[in-house]
């Protein structure tokens, strides 16, 4: 027997029945019921099942009996149905979408606060996928239809259910591109005849021709009071700069802007309001009357009104707000500006002025002017975190779940000191730098060094203070006018010897602590005066050989220990020659590699000397050398001949010796 | 006029047309300008028309003192007084109507005058200046009626007290004296200077502002700026401003104050400091209010300088008008 095949027309005539049963009884029971005797495929009566529910609709739209209740049964009862999974979850948002473009907009109001409501189940997995398109779509008509002064509160709801819908990140309602919303246009009366005073009382004109009275031509319009039109003109144009802020970067619009705001703000400055406490009293019991506070979404700038906006804190706040966030966008980082909007430094130092004073000002408007300025300050600052996040293209907050790595070890990428240090062949300590190494290995005992007393000459001992009369013996001499030394050859001017100088009269002199009244221009000019002061009290008849040739005490000495030059020659191994590392390159020949890693020699090395030669002798010689500029004047026949022998080359290292 | 010359004007006195859409100035090179209040505030207004449209040399010294009756602009020069018709004026008609020179006892010195002002009950003009005597002019026939001499030093400021007929004149003498206009008599002598609360030796016990409202009267100079209930005659506000003040307006229920200083001073009734606005003169003169028209009620300040301020809302400058 064949399945019974599915009869769409009678489904839905079923369904609708059965919907219309569900919807006035309140309960999804007949509908279920009906769903399950149909016989047929499931998505088939899926399908049907959402047609029958949009026809029901439909039919309620047209008799226009029902009321919102009955509507919002309906979509309630459909939603029902998804959870049910008799209905695809499409049809709840094609129903609303539905009845919203069908209704006026007042009813239109309380079918939306039934979206609001339901916030969270159009959230929930089932339906958010399906139906975020449709709630989308089916808002922005709404809004369309809207106008945003007059329906501003339901704009808003609209706007809020949006941003509670869709997470932060989502790209449709997000400006990526940090645009302005050009189209923010403040009228205003810029000429006289759109002046809505520009209307002539006739009869007054005439009333007015009374003796004594002065005849004009063209009596202006009469108005009840004076008002300031070079003001007013300046201060709405400054809105079009809050609006449309890349204006700045123009230098011609940027000079207006400047004088604009110099003169409104001076005006702001000068026109200190008072805290109204009495008016605030008013102010409380006229709110709590009409109940709810009016919002304008835009500026009222009639002339008449500037005297009253002028003495309003709140218009001086909105203003002054407005000033700061300019500021921000001007100097802040965003992607999007061309590279031409950047600011110069003068603008820059105008913007800085400029913000303080508008600070200042913040803190004056009444009442608790402070704590609004803080406040915005606070919030300006957090601005900048959401700067930043538009700047990377508004990623997701939502944290992905990372996959686990295995926690690896981390890899030494350097030795550790005790793989490198006290391995060379005698016991060198290697640095990792050739002169440190140097230095290290003078003596890499260092309680031997500190004990040492020797005072051989290849040895040196330790430097300690010296004494006065040895560190200036030379100035001293210098300062004699007898040897005729010209000024710029005086060690004292050497600025090396005048801080060890100062160093040791601070610690040695009593001269340094008597004051004087002299002046000194330069510290040249002191150490002359200290030294000629020294020279009287020391015995003149130390010679000055004598002090020279004491290695340890003369301070150039200190310098040389720096230098790579103790050239004594009675050093106990001889220095390899280029003759010497000549013979041995032959000899090597293509074993030189045996012999690197004996000579300390890196790998990097290695590779280095391999590149650039072709030739294995050539190769060789290089290794020499190479190990011969690391060593210095540690490079001694002995310690090649030592390296020589361990790597088994006992015949040239004996070859070697014996030369 | 050049620059230097700019540089070194100063305005002493103002007045308002009738009309209230013309303002006169006079300043101390003894010229009187006129300006156009209506073409200044009209939406339209260029810096033209914040040029006078007529400027003329009314007298040989600084004109210390201007005032309006209904048809005639009154200036005060060197000893004399000029009267100017305003519809001859608006016309750029600048032939005076009249001058007049009072009987000064000696020919040697000419007394400049410093204040005028006009008694309504008798449609009499009261003046006084360096002679130290309060001199009254009648309006109506032109001869000069009496001459109430008291002051002993010369006399800054005159004022008439409406509801009485009372004339109330301070001096360089720091007494403010209450005349009776008919019998020619001093009815009552302040010292300023003596009552603790108001003195400021070190500025002198000079009398330079005084008005009054009948009721009350403010007067300034060297002592503080008081305010005095006239029944009693005591002082029953001091205003702690710095400098010495020239003029003072009752203005609704708030005084605003010039003097030394570059601003104009807010002051409540009850001797509070409200408000300081910052104006373009360093020191200013004279402060004028134009109560004769509704739709140019404007302030105008002036003083060392060839600006005169203009504010259309008390609270901040609008904009100046320069000779």
């Amino acid at each position: 027997m064949s399945p019974s095949l599915f009869n769409f027309t009678d489904a839905k005539d079923k369904f609708t029945a059965s919907a219309r049963h569900a919807v006035a009884g309140k309960a999804i029971k007949p509908l279920l019921n009906s769903f399950n005797q149909i016989p047929g495929n499931e998505t088939e009566k899926k399908t049907t099942l959402d047609q029958a529910l949009r026809s029901v609709l439909g039919d309620q739209i047209v008799e226009q009996k029902a009321s919102c209740d009955d509507y919002l049964s309906l979509i309630y009862l459909s939603i029902q149905a998804v959870t049910e999974g008799i209905c695809s979850a499409t049809t709840p948002f094609q129903l609303l979408g539905d009845i919203l473009d069908c209704l006026p907009l007042d009813l239109c109001d309380r079918i939306f606060s039934f979206v609001e409501e339901n916030v969270s189940t159009w959230k929930s997995n089932s339906f958010y996928t399906a139906g975020k398109n449709y709630l989308l779509r089916m808002c922005n008509d709404l809004l369309r239809r809207l106008s945003k002064s007059q329906n501003t509160v339901f704009c808003g709801r609209i706007q809020l259910f949006l941003a509670r819908l869709f997470p932060l990140s989502e790209k449709s309602g997000l400006n990526l591109q940090s645009q302005f919303n050009l189209d923010n246009v403040t009228v205003f009366n810029k000429n006289e005849q759109e002046s809505t005073l520009g209307q002539k009382h006739t009869e007054e004109k005439e009333d007015g021709m009374e003796e004594g009275e002065m005849g004009e031509e063209e009596a202006p319009a009469p108005c009840s009071i004076p008002i300031d039109y070079n003001l007013y003109r300046k201060f709405w144009t400054l809105q079009d700069y809050f609006r449309n802020p890349l204006q700045c970067f123009d230098k011609f619009f940027w000079m207006t802007f400047l004088k604009f705001s110099d003169e409104t703000l001076a005006v702001f400055k000068s026109y200190k309001l008072d805290d109204m406490q009495a008016s605030k009293r008013k102010m409380e019991e006229l709110r709590a009357s009409s109940g709810e506070h009016v919002y304008f979404a835009k500026f009222l700038t009639s002339e008449k009104l500037m005297d009253l906006q002028l003495s309003d804190s709140n218009f001086r706040r909105h203003i002054l707000v407005q000033y700061l966030i300019l500021f921000q966008y001007l100097k802040g980082q965003v992607k999007f500006k061309s590279s031409s909007c950047v600011l110069n430094d003068d603008q820059t130092a105008w913007i800085e002025e400029t913000t303080k004073l508008v600070y200042q000002l913040l803190k004056e408007t009444p009442p608790d002017g402070d704590k609004f300025a803080n406040m915005v300050e606070h919030i300006l600052n957090t601005e900048e975190n959401w700067n930043s996040w538009k700047n990377e293209g508004c990623p997701s907050f939502v944290k992905e779940r990372t996959v686990d790595d295995k926690s690896k070890r981390p890899s030494r990428k350097r030795q550790a000191p005790e793989d490198f240090l006290g391995k060379g062949p005698d016991r060198k300590i290697f640095m990792g730098n050739d002169e440190l190494t140097r230095l290290w290995n003078l003596n890499p005992d260092n309680m031997e060094a500190c004990k040492s007393d020797n005072r051989s000459v290849d040895q040196k001992s330790r430097e300690f203070m010296p004494s006065l009369d040895e560190f200036f013996a030379e100035a001293i001499e210098q300062a004699d006018p007898v040897n005729m030394v010209e000024e710029e050859y005086k060690v004292v001017r050497n600025p090396n010897y005048g801080w060890r100088a100062l160093r040791l009269l601070s610690r040695r002199s009593p001269h340094f602590f008597q004051p004087t009244n002299q002046k000194f221009k330069s510290l040249a000019d002191y150490l002359d005066s200290m030294v000629s002061k020294l020279a009287k009290e020391l015995p003149k008849d130390i010679p000055s050989e004598e002090i020279k040739t004491g290695e340890e005490d003369d301070d150039d000495n200190g310098d040389n220990l720096l230098k790579d030059s103790n050239d004594s020659p009675s050093i106990q191994s001889k220095l390899v020659t280029n003759q010497q590392m000549d013979d041995i390159a032959t000899k090597l020949g293509a074993q030189w590699k045996t012999l690197a890693p004996f000579l300390e020699m890196k790998a990097v090395e290695l590779r280095e000397i391999e590149t650039d030669s072709e030739d294995v002798e050539m190769q060789a010689k290089l290794l020499l050398v190479a190990w011969q500029d690391r060593e210095g004047t540690q490079a001694t026949v002995e310690s090649l001949a030592t390296a020589l022998n361990a790597a088994g080359f006992s015949q040239i290292a004996d070859g070697l010796s014996e030369a | 006029m050049g620059p230097v010359e700019l540089l070194h004007m100063s305005v002493f006195s103002q007045s308002f047309s009738p009309c209230g859409r013309f303002l006169a100035a006079g300043n101390n090179y003894g010229e009187i300008a006129l300006f156009s209040l209506s073409a200044a505030l009209s939406p339209e207004a260029t810096e033209l028309n914040q040029k006078p449209i007529l400027t003329f040399t009314a007298h040989e010294g600084p004109v210390f003192s201007l005032l309006s009756s209904d048809s005639q602009l009154l200036s005060a020069g060197n000893g004399e007084i000029s009267a100017w018709s305003w519809n001859e004026l608006t016309k750029k008609n600048v032939k005076p109507l009249w001058t007049k020179r009072p009987n000064y006892k000696s020919s040697l010195e000419i007394p400049e005058i410093n204040s005028m002002a006009i008694n309504p009950r008798d449609n009499s003009l009261v003046f006084g200046g360096g002679d130290n005597n309060i001199h009254i002019l009648d309006l109506e026939h032109g001869v000069f009626k009496s001459v109430l001499q008291g002051h002993s030093d010369y006399i800054h400021c005159v004022n008439v007290r409406e509801r009485e007929g009372e004339i109330l004149s301070g001096g360089e003498d720091g007494t403010v004296r209450m005349w009776d206009s008919r019998t020619g008599q001093s009815i009552h002598r302040i010292e300023v200077y003596k009552y603790e609360s108001c003195a400021r030796p070190q500025y002198g016990k000079w009398i330079s502002c005084l008005t009054t409202d009948s009721d009350w009267m403010l007067c300034g100079g060297g002592p503080s700026m008081s305010l005095w209930h006239l029944r009693s005659l005591s002082p029953t506000s001091i205003f702690p401003l710095s400098g010495c003040q020239r003029q003072a307006a009752f203005v609704q229920d708030m005084i605003l104050a010039v003097g030394e200083g570059a601003f104009v001073s807010h002051c409540l009734l009850g001797g509070e400091v409200k408000a300081q606005i910052p104006c373009t003169p360093q020191s200013l003169n004279t402060l004028q209010l134009n109560t004769n028209s509704t739709e140019h009620r404007v302030l105008t300040v002036g003083g060392s300088s060839n600006h005169i301020d203009v504010f259309t809302n008390l609270s901040y400058r609008a904009f100046s008008l320069s000779f």
